[in-house]
C-alpha cells in the first residue's frame, strides 16, 4: 500500500487536488503566454503600420510623395537617379523615390497587378513590356486625358505623333515615353571592308547579298555573322514598319497578318535566314547578354556586320562592354521596301496605375521626364541614356545638338521619328499575346519549325484569342 | 491489467458523456486550450490554402482579370483550354519530362545511396560531394548550367568536340532540350539520395545475414530484402518527384529567359505557360481553370499511385 501513498485520491478521470491546482495554473500560464502573443504580434503590426502612416500623413502636410518603380539598373539607373535629384531640386512641393524592381516582364506585371489589387500601387511605373494596351482595356491604369489641360493642353501636340500614336487606346492617352526607341540599321565598318563591303546597303536585295558574304564558321561555331532578324528577342514585330505590316487587320477589326502583303512578305523574308544557324546564335546572345549581364551583344562584342536596333547601343553597349568599336560603327536607316526611313513607334512608357495616391502630380513628374517644358535639361540626359526624346524640341536643345555633333551616328535615328511611314502598333486588349505570338512565330520560322503561312496564321489566332 | 480496464472505463465514460451532450469540464477546458494552440496553424490554413483553392476553383470560372470584378462565364475557359495548342504542347512537354525523369532520378538516387551506403574509406567525403549540388541555389545552377552546356562557349561542348563526339545544341535545341533539362535536374538529386541513405540504415542487418545464410545472391538480397524494406521510402521520394516534375518552372523560367518556351516551344512548361497567362496577359480566370485541371490531373495521379502501393509497398508495422 506503501505505493500508494501521495496517490489516495487517484482514480481514471480524477486527479488528486494538488495536482489539479498545479495543472490548473500551468493551463492559465499557458493560455496568459499565448493571448500575450497574439496581441503582442497584432500590436506591433499595426503599430507598423500605423507609424507608417503616421510618418506618410506627416510628410504629406506639406510635400506630396510620389514612388516611382523602375526596371533599370547600371548606368541608366544611374541617369534616372540624376533626373529625381533635379526634378526634387526643382520641384519643393513633390517629392519622388525611385525604386528599382529588378525583374522580367512577367514578374514586374505580377508586382505591379499585386499592387493595384492591393489599393497600394506606385504612383508611376514604367513598364518596358507591350502591356499598356492590356492594361488600359482591364481599367488597370489611369486615363491622362483629364489633365492635358491648362499648361498641358498642347502636350500630346508637342511630343512625336507615333509617341502619342504609342500610348494611345480608345482615345484615351494612357502613358508618356520615359524613352521611345528608334530602330536603324548598325554596321561594323571594319568588318564590313574585311568582306569587300565598302558603304552600307541602300536596297534590301543589296542588304542580303552583302550580309550573306559576312557569314564564317569554325566548324559548327560562328567566327563573324552578317545579320540575323531574331537576335535580342526582336522579332517580327520590329521590322513591320520596313515592309509596311504594323497593323494589319480585317473589316471585323480582328488581327489579319495572313491576308496582309506586307506581312507576307516580311515573313517569307524572315524565312530566308533559315539557313543559318538559330541554335548557335541564341547560344552566343544567351552567353554574352542574358547570363552575362545585359550590355553586350553579337554587334557590341565585334562578330557582326550588321544589325537592328537602337541608340542606347552606341550611347551605352559600346561604351561599357567594347570601346575599341567606338567611332569605327555607322547607322543606316533600314532599307525595307517601304520608303525610307521608317521605324516601330515603341519604347519605355511610364504610367500611372489605378489606385495610385496622387496622379496629377505623377503626371506632372512624367511629363517633365518626358521633357516637356524641360527640353534643356533631358537635352542633356537623353542622349547619354540612348534615348530618343519624346518630343522633336527636346533633340534642338544646345545640350542635344552638342551631342549630335559629337556622335554623328545618333542623327541617324532622329529623321524616322516624323516619317510619314513610321507608325506604331494599335493597342489593343491583346497586345501583349501579340507580341509573344510574333516572337514565337519568328522563332519557329527560323527553325524551320513552321512555313511563313503557319507563322502569320498562328500570330493571327494568339492575338485575335 | 487493472490500468487497462480502468482506461477502457473511462473511454466509456466520455463516451457516453458525449451522446448524453454534457462532456465533462475538464475535457472542454482541454480542447479549447488544444485549439487555441492550434489556432495559428488553422488561420494560416484557412488563409494560405483554403482560400485560395476554393477562390481559384471559382475564378476558373470567371473571366477575372486580377483587378476588375470577376463575371460569370461558365465552363468557357475550360472549353478554350481544349482549344488551346499552347495548353496541348505545355502539357505534353511537362509530363514526357515527368515520364522520363522520375524513374532516372529514381533510380540514379537510390544507386547513388546503396553505393554511398558500402563500408568504404572516405564515405563520408563522397556523401558530401555528391550532395553538395543539391544545396546550391537553383538559379545559380541554372546559370552554371546555361555557360557550361551553351554551343557556343560552353565546356561540356569543347571536351565532346576535342573527343571527336557529336556536340549538340543542348537547350538550343529541339531534339536536346528537354534532355538538357532532364541532366539538370539529375545533377540535383542529393535530396532524394541521402533519403534512400536513411531508408538503408534502417534495413536490419540480420536480414541480411539470413538471406545469405540462405544463399541469396547479392541481387536476391537487394530484390527480396532491400527494395521491400525501403519501399515506403521510394513511396515518399516518388510523390516527392512526381510533384516537383509536374510543377516544374524555375529551371526553364531561367534558362529561357531570352528565348520563353525554348527552342520551337519544346521546353515550354505547364506551370510556365500558366503563369504567362495570368502575370502576362492578365487571365487570371483562364489561369486559374489551368491551375484547378492541374490539381485534378495531379489528384488522380496520386489515387493510382497510393492505390498501386497496395501491392509493392511493404509496411513492416503491418506485419506485428
Amino acid at each position: 500500500m506503501k505505493e500508494q501513498e501521495g496517490h489516495e485520491n487517484y482514480a481514471p478521470g480524477r486527479m488528486s487536488r494538488r495536482r489539479s491546482r498545479h495543472l490548473g495554473w500551468n493551463r492559465r500560464l499557458a493560455v496568459a503566454l499565448a493571448a500575450v502573443t497574439v496581441v503582442g504580434t497584432v500590436s506591433l503590426g499595426a503599430a507598423g503600420g500605423g507609424a507608417a502612416g503616421a510618418a506618410s500623413s506627416t510628410a504629406s502636410s506639406s510635400v506630396i510623395n510620389l514612388t516611382w518603380w523602375t526596371m533599370w539598373s547600371g548606368t541608366t539607373l544611374q541617369l534616372l537617379n540624376t533626373m529625381v535629384t533635379q526634378f526634387n531640386k526643382t520641384h519643393p512641393g513633390i517629392h519622388v523615390t525611385e525604386t528599382n524592381i529588378p525583374s522580367s516582364a512577367t514578374t514586374s506585371t505580377a508586382k505591379l497587378l499585386s499592387t493595384i489589387a492591393a489599393g497600394d500601387p506606385p504612383d508611376i511605373f514604367t513598364e518596358w513590356w507591350p502591356e499598356i494596351g492590356s492594361f488600359a482595356a482591364d481599367g488597370d491604369i489611369v486615363n491622362m486625358n483629364q489633365y492635358l489641360t491648362g499648361q498641358y493642353a498642347g502636350f500630346e501636340k508637342w511630343e512625336y505623333p507615333v509617341a502619342v500614336q504609342a500610348a494611345s487606346y480608345k482615345g484615351g492617352l494612357y502613358a508618356v515615353p520615359m524613352s521611345l526607341n528608334s530602330w536603324a540599321l548598325y554596321y561594323n565598318i571594319p568588318v564590313l571592308a574585311e568582306f569587300g563591303i565598302k558603304s552600307p546597303p541602300k536596297t534590301l536585295a543589296q542588304f542580303d547579298a552583302d550580309q550573306a558574304k559576312v557569314w564564317t564558321f569554325s566548324g559548327s561555331r560562328i567566327v563573324t555573322m552578317g545579320f540575323y532578324p531574331d537576335t535580342d528577342g526582336n522579332g517580327f514585330q520590329f521590322y513591320t514598319t520596313f515592309f509596311g505590316a504594323t497593323n494589319c487587320f480585317n473589316k471585323a477589326g480582328k488581327y489579319d497578318f495572313e491576308s496582309c502583303p506586307g506581312a507576307k512578305a516580311e515573313m517569307n523574308w524572315i524565312a530566308s535566314f533559315d539557313k543559318y544557324p538559330y541554335a548557335q546564335v541564341m547560344a552566343e546572345q544567351t552567353a554574352l547578354g542574358y547570363v552575362a549581364g545585359g550590355q553586350t551583344d553579337i554587334f557590341t562584342n565585334g562578330k557582326s556586320g550588321f544589325e537592328l536596333s537602337g541608340p542606347w547601343v552606341g550611347a551605352q553597349n559600346v561604351p561599357v562592354s567594347n570601346p575599341d568599336l567606338e567611332g569605327r560603327f555607322g547607322v543606316e536607316a533600314f532599307p525595307g521596301i517601304v520608303p525610307k526611313p521608317s521605324t516601330l513607334g515603341q519604347g519605355n512608357f511610364n504610367i500611372i496605375p489605378k489606385g495610385s495616391a496622387h496622379p496629377a502630380q505623377a503626371f506632372e513628374f512624367i511629363s517633365w521626364l518626358a521633357g516637356y517644358h524641360n527640353e534643356s535639361f533631358v537635352g542633356s540626359i537623353d542622349p547619354t541614356g540612348g534615348w530618343v526624346p519624346a518630343g522633336p524640341s527636346v533633340t534642338k536643345a544646345p545640350a542635344y545638338q552638342k551631342w549630335l555633333k559629337a556622335n554623328s551616328w545618333l542623327s541617324g535615328f532622329l529623321p524616322q521619328m516624323t516619317s510619314p511611314y513610321t507608325q506604331a502598333p494599335l493597342l489593343t486588349s491583346t497586345q501583349a499575346q501579340l507580341f509573344t505570338a510574333e516572337n514565337t512565330a519568328t522563332a519557329n520560322v527560323l527553325q524551320k519549325i513552321m512555313t511563313p503561312e503557319q507563322a502569320l496564321k498562328y500570330i493571327d489566332q494568339q492575338a485575335n484569342a | 491489467m487493472q490500468v487497462d480496464v480502468q482506461a477502457k472505463k473511462s473511454a466509456v465514460t466520455v463516451a457516453r458523456a458525449r451522446r448524453r451532450g454534457s462532456l465533462r469540464s475538464p475535457h472542454r477546458r482541454a480542447l479549447r486550450l488544444g485549439l487555441l494552440f492550434v489556432s495559428p496553424w488553422i488561420a494560416g490554413f484557412l488563409l494560405f490554402f483554403a482560400y485560395p483553392f476554393f477562390a481559384t476553383i471559382y475564378y476558373g470560372f470567371t473571366d477575372f482579370n486580377g483587378v476588375g470584378a470577376a463575371h460569370w462565364i461558365g465552363f468557357t475557359n475550360y472549353v478554350n483550354l481544349f482549344h488551346d495548342p499552347l495548353f496541348k504542347t505545355s502539357l505534353f512537354n511537362t509530363f514526357y519530362y515527368t515520364a522520363i525523369e522520375l524513374p532516372l532520378s529514381t533510380v540514379a538516387a537510390l544507386g547513388l545511396a546503396l553505393l554511398l551506403n558500402m563500408n568504404v574509406r572516405g564515405r563520408a567525403v563522397y556523401r558530401t560531394i555528391f550532395y553538395i549540388p543539391s544545396i546550391v541555389p537553383l538559379v545559380a545552377s541554372c546559370m552554371i548550367f546555361v555557360w557550361l552546356f551553351n554551343p557556343a562557349f560552353g565546356i561540356v561542348n569543347d571536351l565532346l568536340i576535342d573527343a571527336h563526339l557529336p556536340s549538340p545544341d543542348w537547350f538550343f535545341s529541339v531534339a536536346w532540350s528537354k534532355p538538357s533539362f532532364i541532366l539538370l535536374g539529375l545533377w540535383g538529386l542529393g535530396q532524394p539520395m541521402v533519403i534512400y541513405l536513411a531508408g538503408l540504415q534502417g534495413v536490419p542487418r540480420d536480414m541480411y545475414e539470413v538471406a545469405a545464410l540462405d544463399g541469396a545472391s547479392a541481387w536476391k538480397r537487394f530484390r527480396y530484402v532491400t527494395l521491400p524494406m525501403i519501399s515506403p521510402v521510394i513511396l515518399f521520394n516518388v510523390i516527392l518527384q512526381l510533384v516537383l516534375c509536374i510543377s516544374y518552372f524555375t529551371q526553364a523560367q531561367v534558362i529561357e529567359a531570352a528565348d520563353p518556351g525554348g527552342p520551337g516551344t519544346s521546353t515550354w512548361f505547364y506551370v510556365q505557360y500558366l503563369y504567362e497567362q495570368a502575370f502576362l496577359f492578365l487571365k487570371l480566370g483562364y489561369s486559374s481553370a489551368m491551375a484547378f485541371f492541374l490539381f485534378v490531373i495531379s489528384a488522380v495521379i496520386m489515387v493510382i499511385l497510393f492505390r498501386s502501393s497496395a501491392r509493392w509497398v511493404y509496411y513492416a508495422s503491418e506485419q506485428q
